[in-house]
């Protein structure tokens, strides 16, 4: 256990250094200056010249890498160039408004995966169960950018119910949650419908069942413990790309959180914003990486750590 | 991280829960963007002038019909060679109540002059010298230049307390606003300023500009009444508006010249021939009504109909659409089966469509168009800087002052990305700058003549800003620079 918690945390350290090269130098790949992109169509070669000088964009690359990457581990941020304001703010507002949504919107999908999961697996014969995948099914294909403006459209502006968008308090997270929530229940639900059917056919299911456990303790006990596997897994996984931020619901919804402010960022070739701020997250789903195999292990023995 | 988020959301639950009554006075306004710093010296985004006309004012300001007004200058005063302004400050305070001085004023202007310091510091290198007088600032010129006054109603030339710090995320001016809170990416709350000079007090005690990029999401947060102000409405939205029961739309010109710029130093478009053939093949009507919905005005030359006084209205039969006569100008040219590449910024849509629509118009006369869209980073270096292109399109934004559009068409200009030079042009405004009255007028009709003539490019439309409102909204007034005017509101 020990020599595996070393081992992760070796390989944690140098994914975190690749990625900030990874981002610092294609940043700087991408065409696009910055300091014409803030100066536009009325800047003068003057004010360019000592806006690049300003921006320390004068200097060799590597030299540049290195300074930002001591400064980001010691703290120093600095100010982000398209807001004129600290990245540690921007970021610090940013950030746990993403994570919030992203924790709400895979725990209620999870919530409401389960039951149907379930449902579709045990009864798979019935018409709600039908009924229930193809509902699955459409929930995948619909584009999110759409639901969010119909969720608008029908309880914003037909009901005035809740709010049309802004973040306002816990209010202004439903719309967003049920839309994010809707494909991902689909998937966790699929998944779950999957897992369970397969450990439904397997022989110690059978043997439980001959031992005259009842159906609920053979389902929960038995087949949902092995069954969750994939899910949980599949549910990890949307948690760490939504933490990054949702741009296209941010947008519809006019949430101030990190997708948004990262678009804006890479627009603007803002690099002291965009590399922080992607640093962060991979710092954040590294963790959570970690932590959540560490979690699988204690629901299931066979991958434990020696 | 938690504990910050969780009393914004109780306070604004409260205030939610208890602020029923008091909500009458206030006003939500949707924009798609941050802006870039409130340091009027340091911003060049037309987001932030957007905001900050409100907040900041100059010792004159632009008015809605492209003059110009006192403000924190009651009056001045021009010597006979024109060189010599003095302005005389009237009694005004700052927001954070200090009252303005001589000093203040110098403090600003030198700022805004100074190279090391100022982003457009080259746009005030007429000045010689600000010094301060008893009650009153006098500016020397090292010419006479008739775009100087208009030049001071531009945010650099902005007055602040001379010793304020961290303008560019607290600004203190003297306007009928100030900034209260910005919160990025979600709003900017602005609340009235009781004490300005003028006496009086704007109708609206809080407005809120709240940031929403997607064009759908605004007209959906206007129908549920969540913001009662749109002042950049997208054309391609107009029609979920247009008949909505409760909502108004106000029309007027953007004061934005949107123009296919020619690369007039790459052959074959160093012949004036080849470019006029470009002019006359393209059925602007069809583009108007396909990318704008009919919401513009079809432009001859460089400058809009919202430049009232300077406008020449007798081009309208130079360019007219005659596909005939663009082929015969091809074939004297030699080129009847040009092939060229037309660069498109993908950010604009409105550009991109009229790009789209371009290049069909231009290959029924056989030409082939190919066509690359760019982002607008790209754009910014290859076609504006490196001026690496043959045909492309853009949006130049107006200012008050016909001197600072027209001088981007002469040789010399660093802006002047088209590579177009006409020695008689760079004369005209060379004596523009100098001329007053009925002469300078004459001057940039002749001008505006020659650009429709030798075509720097070929001139499209000035595209409608289309502010829509709750109708309950009223006093809103349109300038041909890019500002909301939150104090004339009222409903």
């Amino acid at each position: 256990m020990k020599r595996y918690l070393w081992r992760r945390a070796g390989g944690f350290l140098l994914t975190a250094v690749l990625v900030s090269a990874a981002t610092f130098f294609v940043l700087q790949v991408l065409p696009g200056d910055p300091a014409l992109l803030m100066l536009g169509t009325e800047g003068s070669p003057e004010a360019y010249a000592r806006l690049r000088q300003e921006l320390s964009l004068d200097q060799p690359l590597l030299q540049r890498y290195l300074k930002w990457f001591s400064a980001f581990l010691a703290g120093q941020w600095g100010n982000s160039w398209r807001y004129s304001l600290p990245v540690r703010e921007l970021v610090g507002q940013a950030f746990p408004l993403s994570f919030v949504l992203a924790l709400l919107a895979v725990g209620s999908a999870a919530l409401a995966a389960l039951p149907a999961g379930m449902y579709m697996a045990v009864r798979s014969d019935r018409l709600g169960s039908r009924l229930l995948s193809l509902f699955t099914q459409v929930g995948l294909g619909l584009p999110q950018f759409w639901v969010g403006i119909l969720l608008i459209q029908f309880f914003a502006v037909q009901l005035r119910l809740l709010p049309a968008g802004g973040y306002d308090g816990w209010r202004s997270l439903i719309l967003p949650v049920a839309t994010l929530a809707l494909p991902r229940t689909a998937v966790l639900g699929r998944f779950l419908r999957a897992g369970v059917l397969e450990v439904l056919g397997q022989d110690y299911v059978r043997f439980a069942r001959s031992k005259g456990l009842s159906g609920t303790t053979v389902l929960f006990k038995h087949v949902l413990r092995n069954a969750a596997l994939g899910p949980l897994t599949a549910a990890g996984v949307q948690f760490a790309q939504l933490v990054a931020g949702t741009i296209v619901v941010e947008q519809v919804f006019g949430l101030p959180g990190l997708g948004q402010l990262l678009l804006n960022g890479v627009f603007q070739r803002d690099l002291p914003l965009v590399q922080t701020a992607v640093m962060l997250v991979v710092l954040v789903i590294l963790a959570f990486d970690l932590a959540f195999d560490l979690c699988l292990g204690m629901l299931d023995p066979r991958i434990r750590y020696e | 991280m938690w504990k910050r988020m969780l009393v914004p959301v109780v306070a604004i639950w409260i205030l939610c829960t208890l602020g029923g009554g008091a909500a009458a006075q206030v006003l939500n306004i949707a924009i798609p963007q941050d802006p870039d710093s409130f340091d009027p010296i340091k911003t060049v985004a037309a987001a932030t002038s957007e905001v900050a006309f409100n907040i900041y004012e100059g010792l004159v300001k632009a008015t809605p019909d492209g003059g110009v007004e006192p403000a924190l200058a009651s009056h001045w005063t021009v010597d006979e060679e024109g060189t010599r302004y003095t302005f005389y400050l009237r009694e005004a305070f700052f927001h954070d109540g200090q009252q303005v001085t001589v000093t203040d004023v110098v403090t600003s202007l030198n700022r805004a002059r100074d190279p090391e310091l100022a982003v457009r510091a080259g746009e005030l290198d007429m000045i010689k010298e600000v010094t301060g007088l008893e009650d009153a600032v006098q500016i020397e010129l090292f010419e006479p230049n008739s775009a100087f006054l208009y030049l001071l109603t531009e945010i650099y030339a902005s007055i602040y307390p001379a010793g304020a710090e961290d303008l560019s995320r607290k600004p203190v001016g003297t306007g009928p606003y100030y900034l209260a809170e910005w919160r990025p990416n979600q709003s900017l709350e602005l609340r009235r300023f009781e004490h300005h000079w003028s006496g009086q007090v704007p109708y609206f005690a809080q407005v809120n500009f709240l940031i929403i990029s997607d064009e759908n999401s605004m007209v959906l947060n206007l129908k549920a009444g969540r913001v009662q102000l749109i002042p950049r409405l997208e054309v391609s939205v107009l029609h979920q508006v247009a008949n909505s029961p409760g909502i108004k739309v106000q029309a007027s010109p953007m004061n934005l010249v949107q123009l296919f710029a020619i690369n007039n130093a790459r052959p074959p478009f160093d012949d004036q021939r080849v470019r006029r053939a470009l002019a006359l093949g393209l059925n602007r009507e069809e583009i108007l009504i396909g990318a704008a919905w009919g919401q513009g005005i079809l432009l001859d030359s460089a400058l809009s109909p919202a430049m009232a006084g300077f406008y020449n209205d007798q081009l309208g039969e130079v360019n007219p659409y005659d596909p005939e006569q663009a082929r015969e100008l091809l074939r004297a040219a030699g080129q009847e089966n040009l092939r060229f590449t037309l660069t498109l910024p993908a950010n604009y849509p409105l550009h991109v469509q009229t790009g789209e629509l371009a290049a069909q118009q231009w290959e029924r006369l056989g030409l082939k168009v190919d066509l690359e869209i760019v982002e607008w980073g790209t754009w910014l270096e290859r076609v504006y800087t490196q001026r690496d292109y043959d045909v492309s399109i853009i949006g130049l934004a107006g200012r008050l002052d016909p001197h600072s559009i027209l001088v981007r068409y002469t040789t010399n200009s660093s802006r002047n990305f088209f590579n177009f030079s006409n020695t008689r042009y760079d004369e005209l405004i060379e004596l523009g700058i100098r001329a007053q009255g009925e002469e300078r007028r004459a001057i940039y009709l002749e001008a505006q003549e020659i650009l429709a003539r030798e075509l720097p490019g070929v001139f499209i439309m000035d595209p409608q800003q289309l502010a829509a409102m709750d109708e309950r909204i009223q006093g809103w007034r349109s300038y041909p620079t890019y500002v909301v005017d939150l104090a004339s509101l009222y409903q």
